[in-house]
């Protein structure tokens, strides 16, 4: 049971006030009606605090700030009456006193009459207090989660970059400058359009297969230079695609996929030929190699196409397809195709 | 005699590379061969018989872990790698020689000068099957999941990859497997799976694929309903298929809890 001081001061506060001005339609001495009033008002605290939390389940029909006001309206009766009792010293009971019970009644419509008011702005003033706290939870719960997705976004950006390519690739490019290599400049320009293109692209939302087709491409030539007895790779692409929209990196994964599952794990390499055309009003996409092939698993193969699917359908509402089928005598065909959406320039 | 080495490395940039750095650092070393992959790797040690072997560990077909583990202790072995993850924390024992790309010379000159203190002292070498196991195992890549995420399955004429989470449910055909699954168009499709339902029962994640009836396996969430049937045994009902499947006695308190 909650009686802060504040409370209790606030009952005094009042109780006197009201004594104040009941003891100007009374005849008897002013302190007393304080000392009556004040009873009273105790009483209706007492009332207002238990019935705070007790009981502590209510059935569904009672609210619990309907029963704090019945129960101070029925306890300022018995309570006047007490108060009566208490502060009457004549032989003669209180209630036989006609100006006594006229007092009583004052009292006792005094309280009822203002009571339930004051208890209902308390009451208020506390729902204020609830909702203040509550909109702070949620300004909390919201820059939890804001942090959460940043941090989500974070490792998805720094998934993007493999150390391990990062690293060989560097490895490689030392290479071809300390030897003076007059490719050395080129492979950097394309590291340096892949790294630039790779990293800020989860934050869009959207690209353009041209901008795709160009990272594609920048990759290919970045792995060529490091398995150029075992890659080679054709890049078809249709003029008119260029402007067409798809989220970042759907291109990318599948080529990274065609490199990293079907040409890498290959002793002798292979190719990886890369179409992309329209017709109709849907965009196609087909990322073919004669790699090592398809095999059941758990492994990343099915991450990123998973999350790359998903990004589709989310992105055309359903109207994405995406497949992947084994090629003879070896090799895998990933196809994709969704309706065709221009990006404004 | 002159020590003699083989480098092992898939990329073509990186074994001159390291060629040029030996020579530098080691003039004496000979470089008898230069490996593509692991399976070279192999050949040309058996061939030459070198003293030392530079294994670069990511490399196609055999890795660069798995020739080692062919070489043994007959050769002082040499890992290049790429990246310093944790993983590769198991050659911080200080036991197994490793260097790192893009390689530095300093390392390259400490490893040369270890290797020719155990050469010159003819000490065995360092790399026993031990260790080579435990680098084995850190290497491995961790898996968040090791449930089936695809499947490699046969539509018609063709072979492809189907998601687990587009299957509806699995149903026992001789050797292999009869797959009933959804397309991205919503599309009820079936296909063949070269596995038995018994492998498959135990590489699908339980918490989503039940196994009901010995020749059945079904995804939860593509469950309608279960009536009771006669006998103790129920009938299954999907979602969006005319196909019924049978529940069998011993798989029927599975739904008895839902």
């Amino acid at each position: 049971m909650k009686l802060g001081w504040r409370r209790v001061r606030f009952t005094l506060a009042v109780s006197v006030v009201f004594g104040v001005l009941l003891s100007l339609t009374s005849q008897t001495a002013t302190f007393i009606v304080i000392t009556r009033v004040l009873i009273v008002g105790v009483a209706v605290l007492l009332a207002f605090a238990l019935f705070e939390r007790w009981p502590k389940r209510l059935p569904r029909w009672l609210a619990r700030s309907a029963l704090q006001l019945v129960a101070i309206a029925v306890v300022i009766p018995p309570s006047a009456a007490f108060a009566y009792a208490l502060t009457t010293t004549n032989d003669e009971p209180w209630y036989k006193d006609r100006g006594r019970v006229g007092g009583f009644a004052r009292l006792t419509l005094t309280g009822l009459l203002f009571a339930p008011w004051i208890a209902v702005g308390a009451l208020l003033k506390q729902r204020d207090a609830v909702m203040r706290e509550q909109a702070l939870e949620l300004q909390l719960t919201r820059s939890e989660i804001e942090r959460q997705a940043l941090e989500a976004e974070l490792r998805l950006l720094q998934a993007q970059i493999e150390p391990h390519f990062l690293f060989n690739t560097l490895a490689n490019i030392q290479t071809l400058v300390d030897a003076g290599s007059p490719h050395a400049s080129r492979v950097l320009n394309s590291l340096i359009a892949y790294l630039r293109a790779a990293v800020p692209r989860m934050h869009q939302r959207s690209t353009t297969l041209g901008q795709e087709v160009e990272l594609a491409r920048a990759y290919l030539e970045v792995m060529q230079m490091r398995m150029p007895d075992r890659l080679k790779f054709v890049l078809r692409t249709d003029p008119r695609a260029a402007n067409v929209s798809c989220p970042p990196m759907t291109l990318l994964t599948l080529v990274e996929n065609a490199v990293r599952h079907g040409i890498d794990p290959s002793e002798v390499g292979g190719c990886i030929d890369i179409d992309v055309w329209l017709r109709d009003d849907r965009c196609h996409i087909r990322v073919q190699d004669d790699g090592v092939g398809l095999r059941s698993g758990s492994h990343s193969l099915g991450t990123g196409l998973a999350a790359l699917r998903e990004r589709l359908q989310l992105a055309f509402a359903g109207a994405a397809q995406t497949q992947l089928l084994e090629v003879r005598p070896h090799g895998v065909c990933a196809e994709i195709e969704f309706p065709i959406q221009r990006q404004a320039q | 005699m002159n020590p003699t080495a083989v480098i092992a490395d898939d990329e073509p940039l990186l074994r001159d590379a390291l060629e040029r750095m030996l020579a530098v650092a080691w003039p004496a070393l000979r470089i008898v061969a230069q490996a593509r992959n692991g399976r070279e790797a192999i050949e040309l040690f058996e061939r030459h018989a070198p003293q030392v072997c530079f294994l670069d560990v990511h490399m196609p077909g055999t890795s660069g872990i798995e020739v080692a583990q062919r070489i043994g202790r007959r050769a002082h072995l040499v890992f290049v790698t790429a990246y310093h993850d944790y993983a590769v924390q198991a050659f911080d024992h200080g036991v197994l020689d490793y260097l790192v790309k893009p390689v530095q010379p300093e390392r390259l000159a400490d490893t040369v000068s270890r290797l020719r203190e155990r050469i010159e002292a003819a000490q065995p070498a360092s790399n026993t099957e031990l260790l080579i196991q435990q680098l084995a195992t850190k290497l491995r890549q961790p898996t968040s999941s090791s449930w089936l995420r695809w499947i490699r399955a046969s539509v018609g004429q063709t072979v492809r990859l189907i998601a687990v989470d587009d299957i509806e449910f699995l149903r026992s055909e001789d050797k292999y497997t009869r797959v009933a699954w959804r397309d991205d168009m919503k599309q009820p499709l079936e296909a063949l799976v070269r596995m038995t339902i018994k492998e498959l029962a135990s590489k699908l994640d339980p918490e989503r694929f039940v196994q009901i009836h010995r020749s059945v396996i079904v995804n939860l969430s593509a469950v309608s309903h279960v009536t009771r049937s006669e006998n103790e045994t129920a009938t299954l009902y999907l979602k969006g298929r005319s196909e019924v499947l049978p529940v069998s006695r011993h798989h029927v308190q599975l739904f008895r809890q839902m």
